[in-house]
């Protein structure tokens, strides 16, 4: 690997510790000069954009597609379970430190994070993963009988991964999903994913110096003008694009990505919950968690509770929300943020509280100095605010709770549920057809397991090409 | 510093503003007395006790008179205040949805709404436009006009005359902007010889009317102006020097927000030195807002010092504290915090204002500006909100449970 410096502790001039945001593999040429950017807490190094570099980046990465091919399956999902549980134990609490500085999460918060996304990378995960999709494992390695047919499932080539978010460990998990279809993979990581995913690049190197040499990791600022030649060159050389982002980031990559290159999609979502506090009067810790998980930044996060019964035990509900949502700030610190954001909370605050004394049905709970805010309205109100915000809407019943999602089909994940009894499979029905992906118990929301249905996707079926031969 | 702006004329349908009278006598006398006392006895608000007495009168009849903002007050605590700090701040996002107010609205100002788009624009709904007028004249006056203390208000000690050219719309091309409103009021005084105006919401500036009456100028030069149409018209005069008469000034406002790349200051002011002749001790800083009526500078133009180092001073009928930004705990003089405003003049509608605008107060209750307060540069992969509008837009809302 031409390895960055680990864990390097250098200043930059402003003072902040420096992270290498890159991590390419051992063939690799190795980069001339560098660039400097803020990342959260952190100042993050990354080469300059060498278009010469980038096809000689993707030529190592192509060599390593043939030696990655030949290992089985099998062993293939042991290495990176191996990688993946033994990553975790080598983090040590400078790793943490700026893991959690690079994402703005308090360190409580990280290493929480770190610890649920890091249950998805184990050998049993990954093999649940692998055989949740591929019954039969061998079919990644060659042609397996399949009726009448053999069958066989190989990635296109080399995948590039593009991240854009903040939250720890995505880019992890993208690189293992690429590298278990024996794919070789670039990875970008969000400007708030790159320590944890620089570490983890390097760690699989160390460990296994054959998938080291088939997953590269780079930060750069995606989309912006320096940089357009060389995303330019990367999308036509990758034989798939996996673009997680903004809809504005989704639409620049789709346009620029060529028809021929395969790309999967991952745009920003918003978590909802629908709780009947009389089935499960322990809910609302349950909610706390999902509002809080991540500071609320994650596509599975709750912002929206729809409380089934009438709006006193809605209102009841919601403070109970409120004192869980206050003793978790505790127990899981909210991050640094800037204080434009929590300007904002102020004045979403006062607005709602205004509204709220000119006769409106809003209610509101928060504790001054606390991040968390509970609101109880109505749904016209609603947009998702972050920072830990929690929007209860009481709904007579399951039916209501349907029909007033509906509008939101075009954004819906994760769907919290608590205290739904006889109802869950006409629930679960109903939200499948408006456009939910996942439906899982309010205390699951924040980790899917490494199996889940990422967007309605089968994350590595939609990373391979199925040949036939009869 | 940043966008003001546009105000929708309300209460029109006689063709007429609507009469003062039909304000609660309490708030109309209150009104006018603070109307006359901004026109000829300013300086009695320099007396913290004075100041403090005068903010408490008026939240009480605020109280009696705005029950929307009595019961924000209920819910914030409810308690009388001891002093006009702990009455508590309005966050300017509360004058979005809702008209606050203690009567009848002679003119509603609207912002620009950028952040929460046009059907969140915010909304200043006042009920004088003559204690608007006497909020803001003292204070341009002092700044933009030479004038000091008494002298302000005497129009036969005016300074030279002086021809005004704006680059902020007319008044009646905007008419919900508070700003368009004040460059009315200064367009009228007695020393204004001409006036002309050389920007218009929808085309923009005009650069070639705006170089006519540049040249047609003998008297100096008041340009009044944004900060964006500023730059339009610096980028449209190109290399064309255009020197304005000796002793011309300038005031510009407003960000660049969401308009064109943002600018340095310095770097504007040389641009303006260069093109126009107006040394940067001439060009003065205005930072209002939609949400009040008084308005503060950072320099007396002629004598204004380098821009770096100013800071802005509202009437003596203002003043600003800066809060913690985390629990909005009052910050000492020099801490950087989100500035909150108690302003005298918004009688009638919401004095006490917590802004999105970062600043220290110093310890002679100048403002030292240092900007909107800054997003996170990192975002997670969840829906942000503007993404959740566009994507739901049209759907219209399902049946509400």
């Amino acid at each position: 690997m031409t390895e960055s410096p680990p864990a390097t502790d250098d200043n930059s001039p402003s003072g902040r510790p420096v992270l290498d945001g890159w991590v390419w593999p051992a063939g690799a040429p190795s980069p001339i000069s560098h660039l400097q950017i803020r990342a959260g807490g952190l100042d993050i190094r990354h080469p300059e954009p060498d278009l010469d570099v980038a096809g000689r980046l993707v030529a190592s990465l192509r060599a390593s597609a043939r030696v990655l091919a030949a290992i089985p399956s099998r062993e293939l999902i042991a290495a990176l379970g191996r990688a993946g549980e033994s990553f975790v134990n080598s983090i040590g609490d400078n790793g943490l430190w700026r893991i959690a500085q690079n994402a703005e999460l308090s360190r409580e918060m990280t290493a929480e994070v770190v610890s649920g996304m890091a249950a998805t990378w184990s050998t049993e995960a990954l093999e649940g993963l692998v055989y949740a999709e591929f019954p039969d494992p061998r079919v990644l390695d060659g042609f397996v009988p399949d009726n009448e047919r053999l069958v066989s499932a190989t990635a296109p080539g080399i995948t590039l991964h593009l991240g854009a978010g903040s939250v720890p460990g995505v880019t992890v998990m993208s690189i293992i999903r690429a590298l278990l279809v024996k794919s070789p993979v670039l990875a970008k990581p969000g400007a708030g994913d790159v320590a944890l995913t620089a570490a983890f690049a390097r760690h699989l190197g160390r460990l296994d110096p054959r998938l080291g040499a088939a997953a590269a990791v780079q930060y750069w600022p995606g989309g912006t003008a320096p940089w357009a030649r060389w995303e330019k060159e990367l999308f036509a050389a990758a034989d798939q694009v996996v673009v997680y982002g903004s809809d504005a980031t989704v639409e620049s990559v789709r346009a620029r990505t060529p028809a021929s290159i395969r790309l999967i999609e991952h745009g920003h979502r918003i978590g909802v919950a629908v709780v009947d506090p009389t089935g499960d009067p322990g809910a609302v810790s349950d909610a706390a968690r999902a509002v809080a998980l991540f500071d609320q930044e994650g596509c599975v996060s709750t912002h929206l509770f729809f409380v089934l019964g009438d709006r006193a035990a809605a209102r009841e509900w919601s403070g109970a929300l409120a004192d869980a949502l206050s003793e978790i700030e505790f127990a899981l610190p909210p991050g640094h943020v800037p204080a434009g954001e929590l300007s904002a909370i102020h004045q979403m605050r006062g607005l709602l509280e205004m509204e709220a004394a000119s006769g409106r049905d809003t209610e509101l709970w928060y504790r001054k100095g606390l991040r968390w805010t509970v609101i109880l309205g109505g749904l016209d109100g609603f947009s998702p605010a972050g920072g830990r915000t929690a929007w209860v809407i009481p709904a007579a019943d399951v039916a209501a709770c349907l029909q007033a999602l509906s509008p939101l089909s075009p954004v819906l994940q994760t769907v919290g549920i608590a205290g739904i009894g006889e109802e869950r499979q006409g629930l679960a029905e109903g939200l499948a057809r408006i456009g939910a992906t996942r439906v899982v118990p309010l205390r699951e929301v924040a980790f899917p397991g490494a199996e889940w249905l990422h967007d309605g996707h089968r994350p590595l079926r939609e990373l391979v090409r199925w040949t036939e031969l009869h | 510093m940043h966008p003001h702006w546009s105000l929708r004329l309300v209460a029109r349908e006689s063709g007429t503003m609507a009469d003062q009278s039909t304000l609660p006598p309490e708030c109309a006398e209150l009104i006018e007395e603070l109307a006359g006392l901004f026109r000829d006895s300013e300086d009695i608000f320099g007396c913290d006790d004075m100041f403090d007495y005068m903010a408490r009168r008026v939240h009480a009849v605020q109280r009696a008179t705005n029950p929307v903002l009595r019961r924000f007050w209920d819910a914030a605590g409810g308690s009388e205040p001891g002093a006009w700090h702990e009455i508590p701040p309005v966050p300017v996002a509360a004058l979005r949805d809702v008209p606050i107010a203690s009567g009848p609205a002679e003119v509603v100002f609207r912002t620009s709404g950028t952040t929460g788009g046009a059907a969140r624009r915010g909304e200043h709904h006042v009920a004088s436009v003559d204690l608007y007028r006497a909020a803001a004249r003292a204070n341009y006056r002092r700044h933009l006009f030479g004038e000091d203390g008494a002298a302000a208000r005497t129009p036969s000690a005016a300074a030279s005359d002086v021809t005004l050219v704006s680059l902020i719309p007319h008044p009646t091309a905007a008419p919900d902007s508070s700003l368009s409103a004040m460059a009315g009021f200064i367009a009228g005084e007695p020393e204004v010889a001409h006036a002309t105006w050389v920007f218009h919401p929808r085309q923009g500036v005009d650069a070639g009317a705006f170089e006519r009456a540049a040249r047609a100028a003998s008297p100096p030069v008041l340009l009044l102006t944004t900060a964006f149409a500023l730059v339009q018209l610096l980028d449209a005069l190109g290399d064309a020097a255009l020197a304005l008469p000796r002793g011309s000034r300038l005031m510009e406002t407003g960000g660049f927000k969401g308009r064109v790349a943002a600018v340095d200051r310095a770097v504007l002011y040389r641009r303006v030195r260069d093109a126009l002749a107006v040394p940067e001790s001439h060009i003065i800083n205005e930072y209002g807002m939609t949400e009040m009526l008084s308005q503060a500078y950072d320099g007396a133009a002629g004598h204004a010092g380098p821009a770096s180092s100013r800071v802005h001073r509202f009437p003596p009928w203002v003043r600003t504290r800066a809060l913690d930004p985390l629990d909005l705990a009052p910050l000492p003089p020099g801490d950087v915090g989100l500035l909150a405003h108690f302003d005298l003049a918004n009688a009638a509608s919401v004095c006490h204002l917590l802004t999105e605008d970062l600043g220290a107060v110093t310890e002679d209750g100048g403002v030292r500006l240092a900007g909107r307060a800054p997003g996170s540069d990192l975002r997670g992969c969840s829906l942000t909100a503007e993404s959740f509008l566009r994507a739901t837009r049209g759907r219209g809302p399902g049946s509400r449970p």
